[in-house]
């Protein structure tokens, strides 16, 4: 219960927040060497992963060393990237969602990676494609992938069997999935056929955007002026949501709190829309299995949500390490180690190739799924700087749907039109 | 800044003292440094969002005038006024039943009893629990499928609700989650004034026939007049300000249920970065609560002075 005078913190909390990481900030070297500052959220096993590997980069380079600045959490990465530059204190390197990267990019203290990406040696190519696009913004590249995941199916194999159902495959329909989501839902004993995050937010969006793509709609037109969602098979992947949650009951609405993955843990959910996060939060003792989404016609394409890191001008010898950082840390052989220590999944397609993959793929069997589901990413979501207005729109749209608050096509046009007043209002 | 404001009405009928440019120049010393924070870091920013709110800004590349574009946009933007709908609402609930509540439980805990410091602290823990644990707290109680809210209410046959999962009960959800938090505080207070009320008073009353309820209402609470009108004032302006709990439960859903004003302006600041915008917005709601609130102090105060009231 705060007592503070909010409405004027609102805004001054940006000047708090600037001056809270500058307290903590690092900035160019006293001693002859240059330091940079690298903001990242990670926690866990990924935190010590990456600790282990700045100290490595340290120790092997004395005259550039790295500091690493934890931002309390990637959620409010961009906040706080953008209240450091208000407050005159900001990074060399911060982590960023892909979705940061076209509100980044009118800043003029980003520095633009283009040429350094398209140098023969840094193999630019040998990135996902998806993580590609992410991290281009009008033809610039702006950041250098930091994390790739995207949404497989995973499901509890106990339940199925319980309930009689054969085990989703690679192969399912939309319909396959539909019925099997309702034979795995038994009101007696609550439990779902499937969890769908439905607060509204950017969550509740890209599980929508796959089936969008998949019955052939796109979220925008080619050119990001103008909404094209408003479709057949913008329809179509409402309806089946629809179909699921109002008719079916079928589907177990999560508020934001999280709960689904507590009640996947509990054997009150069958099936998840998830990426490779999820995985080490899952119980040992429930058996479970991954595989493609299910598909419109034979199309199973996914989503990937890439994250970049992104470089901030401060002078040109903390650019020029921070540019060796990012291209070492992203470096197969590096990256590689780091997958292995943490489960996440390559950034490069190389690093499939090299001999200790095996040793990822033996650590983390569930993960060769999500590797593999990597080639089933077609889409990038619009690096338009107002996606996060889109992004609500639509959010709003999908979540009206699956409270049976409104019907589809109602809904498609309601958030069509917002989505156009938007765009044109850029 | 609002506790200040009712030492004032109640000091304005001293007289002023020989010693006062002394001891006036003692206290302005003795204040300065807090004076000077709260300017830099108070009303600095104040001043710089009404300059922003005539400005279009991202935050990030440099400003541009925007006139009174802002402030028009701003009538014309539906969920802006679903926001200051959604405010008035909670506003409207929220005060009056937190005050109420507060005043029985205070006098609930007003008594000699065996372990009343325990009574006592029980309901003081919700004040010092962070907002962001009670709303983790609460989402879990009040998950329509599994929370244990829902399970009760079906054991004992009354209906079973969304809660924050549903845009019709999303925001008085907020409205009980909100008070539970605050009447701890508003009760602390209340108990205070209690105890500043001499007991012969009551046991006047009391020797003259009067129930102990009937004392509570027609002399203990009267005497409490000024804590009341700060407690009311102190209530409004929290209410007009909602964000925290709103930011960690239901993020101003579904479906905008719980979008209020501040959530607004946050999500206008700090997402979209519409910076001037946001700046209007909190310009908008400055003169608002300053409005309100000098019309609660006023009507408060006219009481005070009026011997019939």
């Amino acid at each position: 219960m705060a007592l503070t005078t909010k409405a004027a913190a609102g805004l001054a909390g940006l000047l708090a927040l600037g001056a809270a990481l500058a307290g903590c900030g690092g900035s160019s070297g006293s001693d002859g060497g240059t330091t940079i500052t690298v903001w990242h959220g990670y926690t866990d096993v990924e935190a010590k992963a990456m600790t282990a590997q700045v100290k490595q980069w340290n120790a092997d380079h004395p005259d550039e060393k790295v500091k690493l600045v934890y931002n309390s959490g990637n959620d409010n990465a961009l906040q706080k990237t953008v209240a450091g530059f208000t407050a005159g204190n900001y990074p060399d390197v911060a982590y960023e969602f892909g979705s940061s990267a076209a509100a980044l990019a009118r800043q003029p203290k980003l520095i633009d990676l283009t040429d350094t990406v398209k140098k023969p040696a840094f193999n630019w190519d040998d990135f996902y494609p998806s993580e590609q696009q992410a991290a281009e913004v009008n033809g610039k590249v702006l950041g250098v992938p930091a994390l790739v995941d995207n949404l497989s199916l995973v499901y509890n194999k106990a339940l199925f069997k319980a309930a009689g159902v054969p085990l989703p495959t690679a192969s399912w329909s939309w319909d396959d999935f539909r019925n099997a989501a309702k034979k795995l839902t038994d009101p007696a004993k609550k439990t779902y056929g499937w969890a769908y995050v439905n607060d509204g937010s950017e969550d509740t969006v890209w599980r929508y955007l796959p089936l969008l793509w998949q019955a052939g709609g796109e979220l925008l037109n080619s050119d990001n002026t103008k909404p094209e969602f408003d479709s057949a098979a913008g329809k179509e992947a409402l309806d089946l949501l629809k179909g699921m949650a109002v008719t079916d009951k079928s589907v177990y609405l999560d508020n934001g709190n999280g709960n689904y993955l507590n009640l996947f843990n509990s054997g009150k959910i069958a099936m998840l829309w998830t990426g490779p996060w999820d995985l080490s939060s899952i119980n040992a003792d429930v058996d479970y299995g991954i595989t493609l989404l299910p598909g419109h016609d034979g199309n199973h394409e996914t989503i990937s949500g890439p994250d970049l890191y992104m470089a901030f001008d401060h002078s040109k010898g903390r650019s020029e390490t921070a540019v060796k950082f990012m291209t070492w840390l992203t470096s197969a052989p590096v990256h590689l180690q780091f997958a292995i220590a943490t489960g996440d999944l390559p950034l490069r397609k190389s690093e499939s190739q090299l001999p200790e993959y095996s040793t990822f793929l033996e650590k983390y069997p569930a993960n060769k799924v999500f590797v593999d589901n990597l080639n089933n990413v077609k889409h990038v979501r619009p690096n338009i700087a107002s996606y996060s207005e889109v992004s609500t729109a639509v959010g709003q749209m999908v979540q009206s749907v699956l409270l049976g608050q409104a019907e589809p096509q109602e809904a498609l046009d309601t958030a069509s039109d917002q989505v156009a007043s938007v765009l044109a209002g850029q | 800044m609002t506790a200040a404001l009712f030492p004032a009405t109640a000091g304005r009928r001293t007289k002023p003292s020989s010693k006062k440019s002394a001891d006036q120049r003692a206290a302005w010393g003795m204040v300065a440094p807090s004076v000077l924070l709260i300017g830099l870091f108070g009303l600095v920013p104040v001043a710089w969002s009404v300059v922003l709110s005539f400005q279009h800004s991202d935050l990030q590349t440099p400003a541009t005038w925007a006139g009174t574009s802002n402030y028009r946009e701003l009538m014309h933007d539906p969920v802006f006024r679903e926001s200051i709908r959604h405010t008035v609402v909670y506003t409207v609930l929220f005060v009056p039943i937190t005050l109420v509540c507060s005043l029985l439980v205070a006098a609930a805990l007003n008594r000699r009893l065996r372990g009343i410091s325990l009574y006592r602290l029980a309901v003081f823990v919700p004040v010092v629990t962070s907002t962001v644990a009670t709303g983790v707290i609460f989402s879990w109680l009040l998950d329509p499928d599994y929370g244990i809210v829902n399970a009760l209410l079906d054991k004992v046959g009354l209906p079973q609700s969304g809660f924050f999962s549903s845009p019709d009960s999303a925001l008085y959800t907020m409205v009980a989650m909100t008070t539970w938090g605050w009447v701890g505080f508003g009760a602390l207070i209340f108990l205070a004034g209690l105890q500043s009320i001499p007991q012969d008073l009551v046991e006047a009353a009391q020797i003259d026939g009067c129930t102990r309820t009937r004392a509570f209402w027609l002399i203990q609470v009267p005497l409490m007049r000024p804590i009341i009108g700060f407690m009311l004032v102190w209530l409004t302006i929290n209410a007009l300000q909602l964000f925290d709990e709103v930011y960690v439960t239901t993020k101003g859903g579904p479906l905008h249920a719980t979008t209020v004003v501040v959530y607004y302006l946050y999500q206008q600041a700090f997402v979209y970065f519409h910076a001037g915008y946001a700046a209007a917005i909190a310009c908008l709601l400055f003169v608002a609560i300053l409005v309100i609130t000098v019309i609660q102090i006023r009507v408060s105060r006219d009481r005070d002075l009026d011997p019939s009231g």
